[in-house]
């Protein structure tokens, strides 16, 4: 094998992973804040690349100015979302129920999408659509670069909310213990629905970068449910520096399998890394102590 | 208590009640029976025969999700496979049809008790995430490992009757998948009654207190895994035989395996007409909906809609909502302690349990009337 191409490949897949992490940021945020299996992130992942396709083909726009309307708009819906319907979820069957609402949920985005835009491939027209870059004798796509500076930009803008800002202290105890939250004056109910919204912008800014380098179709968020939960599963049920990492390596494994593989069968890895982390550490590796309680 | 008429009124409907629930099952038998000649066209015997193959789908997966309380959603894997398996059987060794099925159902049910083992020892969100991995990864394979499957253009198999027209065609599946559906609701009968399904129910209740008390209940999970895992296996081997082209992503799809979820809690999972009731409900909704609004997406859309609304507004399902409704009118007083969930009897601690102190100088009172 040539080294350039596996130099290649590998940075094709940080690209990827950097993706990957942020989705996977967001369905971390959901599983966190309220125990919930986020089945539909991945449709309003698709939701947001239409979004973004639409706003550029009636506007002329670069797709990435979409997410002004866009990010605001995701967290809106999150926090409505989790405010009307799966706040209303009985706590002892909020696992098995939150898998169906979810999916359900999913469902409508799909068929609301596949009603308005159709079932036909679209795809973003931009500028810089073609254009190579040559890095160090391997040729990197811009669009993928791009859409690599948003998720970056995304986890960045996540890490400062989560890390530096008081809500994103209050959000860090309700998912570390909710009690305990709820007990130094953490309306955790309220951070819950702020959280979910949280989850649900990091969808939004996701697909954006999604639709800047990919193909986009209605039932497209199918392909991507496997992946992001085999990485929170990996990473830790609840742990989004280890959903990051997880994404990463998962992302670059993926890249560099292809080679050999061929792209549907370098897939498994994803579910061969999911059922191992079952298997034999099922608290997943990056986790810590939080996930153990699943 | 009861008053002595209520009382009178429960003795006598406990006389009846075996009765008229021999009554009801005997009716049921006529529906069954009487179906097909109560439907004109093949359309809407067809439409019996998905929803047949629906109601077989959920109540093999409630000898898991009714009796143990896990919740699967990666059923369609083994319905897939039970289809496949048969299509391959039949294409690949030239068994003939039904012995296909029968073999099929074997394989999975050897597959299921690994995967069992594997699976079962996750609870709550991993259980499922692994579930739903497992459909994925099917899928996956079955898609791409082209000359052993057909990869995504799909298997046809050959019409195990070549000698009937179309409608009588989906007469006969109708009786068979009938036959099935009434075995597999018989055992789940048979288990319900036993100590077997009592101690599953324990599983159900509280895992952890019943493997205190004895019961192996990693041992009694992969049971009911296997038998759940064989009758949905039963369901896509028919299925290969009466609709005769596989495609993957239609028998390995994260929808089918909802669907079963939700027609088992439209019914209600811990009742043994629940699947059936349910599916008849959602598969005949689902028809509708594609026969109405097939030209477009929307009908995904409907789907979600009806699953929205079940899940928010009868997440207990209609048997039990009914049976309960039944009960506060009738036999008030009296409950079955065992069919009591968790999360009720916590209610009903927290509500008879000891007020909250809200009313110090009575506690105060209290504590100083004793030495």
């Amino acid at each position: 094998m040539d080294s350039t191409v596996v130099f290649q490949t590998v940075i094709l897949g940080v690209l990827l992973g950097g993706q990957y992490a942020l989705l996977a940021s967001g369905l971390t945020l959901y599983f966190g804040v309220m125990r919930v299996v986020m089945l539909a992130h991945a449709s309003f992942l698709v939701l947001a690349a239409y979004l973004a396709w639409w706003f550029t083909t009636s506007t002329g726009l670069d797709p990435m100015l979409s997410m002004a309307i866009t990010v605001p708009l995701f967290f809106g819906l999150g926090v409505v979302m989790q405010r009307i319907l799966l706040s209303r979820l009985r706590p002892a069957t909020l696992t098995m129920m939150s898998c169906l609402l979810t999916l359900a949920i999913a469902l409508v985005v799909e068929g609301v999408l596949g009603f308005l835009f159709t079932g036909v491939q679209r795809r973003v027209q931009v500028g810089y659509g073609s254009a190579q870059l040559n890095f160090f004798g391997a040729s990197i796509p811009v669009v993928k670069l791009v859409s690599f500076g948003l998720a970056v930009f995304g986890l960045a803008a996540l890490y400062f909310i989560l890390m530096k800002s008081s809500f994103g202290r209050s959000l860090r105890a309700t998912i570390q213990h909710k009690q305990a939250a709820q007990l130094v004056g953490i309306n955790t109910d309220r951070v819950a629905g702020h959280g979910f919204g949280l989850g649900l912008a990091t969808a939004a800014v996701g697909g954006t970068a999604l639709a800047l380098d990919a193909t986009i179709f209605p039932s497209l968020h199918w392909y991507w449910i496997g992946p992001l939960m085999a990485i929170i599963v990996v990473g830790g049920l609840g742990s989004v520096p280890g959903a990051a990492i997880a994404a990463m390596i998962l992302g670059i494994a993926t890249s560099v399998l292809q080679i050999p593989m061929g792209a549907t069968w370098a897939q498994t890895v994803f579910y061969l890394a999911l059922f191992a982390t079952l298997l034999f550490r099922p608290q997943g590796f990056f986790g810590g102590r939080l996930a153990q309680r699943f | 208590m009861p008053s002595a008429s209520e009382t009178d009124v429960m003795h006598r409907l406990a006389r009846y009640a075996h009765v008229l629930r021999m009554g009801g099952v005997s009716a049921l038998i006529v529906i069954g029976l009487s179906v097909p000649s109560a439907l004109g066209n093949p359309y809407l015997l067809s439409a019996a025969v998905v929803i047949l193959n629906y109601a077989l789908c959920a109540t093999g997966w409630n000898f898991m999700g009714g009796f143990t309380g896990y919740i699967s959603f990666g059923h369609a894997a083994y319905f897939g496979l039970g289809a496949y398996g048969t299509a391959l059987l039949i294409n690949r060794l030239d068994l003939a049809p039904f012995l296909a099925v029968a073999l099929a159902v074997l394989i999975v049910s050897v597959i299921a008790v690994p995967v069992g083992f594997a699976a079962l020892r996750l609870r709550g969100a991993s259980f499922v995430i692994g579930t739903i991995a497992f459909v994925l990864i099917i899928l996956l394979v079955f898609q791409s490992w082209n000359s052993f499957t057909g990869g995504s253009s799909g298997m046809e198999v050959p019409r195990p009757f070549p000698e009937l027209t179309r409608p009588e065609h989906h007469l006969r599946f109708y009786y068979l998948y009938l036959g099935l559906l009434a075995f597999a609701l018989l055992l789940w009968w048979l288990i319900d009654r036993s100590q077997f399904g009592l101690r599953l129910k324990g599983i159900r209740e509280d895992e952890d207190k019943a493997r205190a008390l004895g019961v192996p209940t990693m041992e009694y999970k992969v049971v009911a895994f296997v038998l759940s895992a064989a009758f949905t296996a039963a369901a896509g081997g028919l299925y290969a035989l009466w609709f005769g082209d596989l495609d993957p992503v239609f028998q390995f799809s994260i929808l089918l395996g909802a669907y079963m979820v939700l027609m088992a809690l439209v019914g209600g999972i811990r009742s043994l007409f629940g699947p059936l009731l349910g599916a008849v409900i959602v598969g005949y909704a689902l028809e509708y909906f594609k026969l109405n609004y097939g030209d477009t997406q929307i009908h995904l859309a409907a789907t979600g809609l009806l699953l929205v609304l079940v899940v928010l507004f009868m997440p207990d399902g209609i048997i039990p909502g009914a049976r309960e409704l039944a009960n506060r009118h009738l036999r008030s007083g009296q409950t079955s302690i065992r069919e009591q969930t968790q999360e009720e009897l916590l209610a009903a601690q927290r509500s008879s349990g000891p007020e909250p102190p809200s009313q110090p100088a009575f506690s105060a009172t209290v504590n100083g009337g004793r030495p």
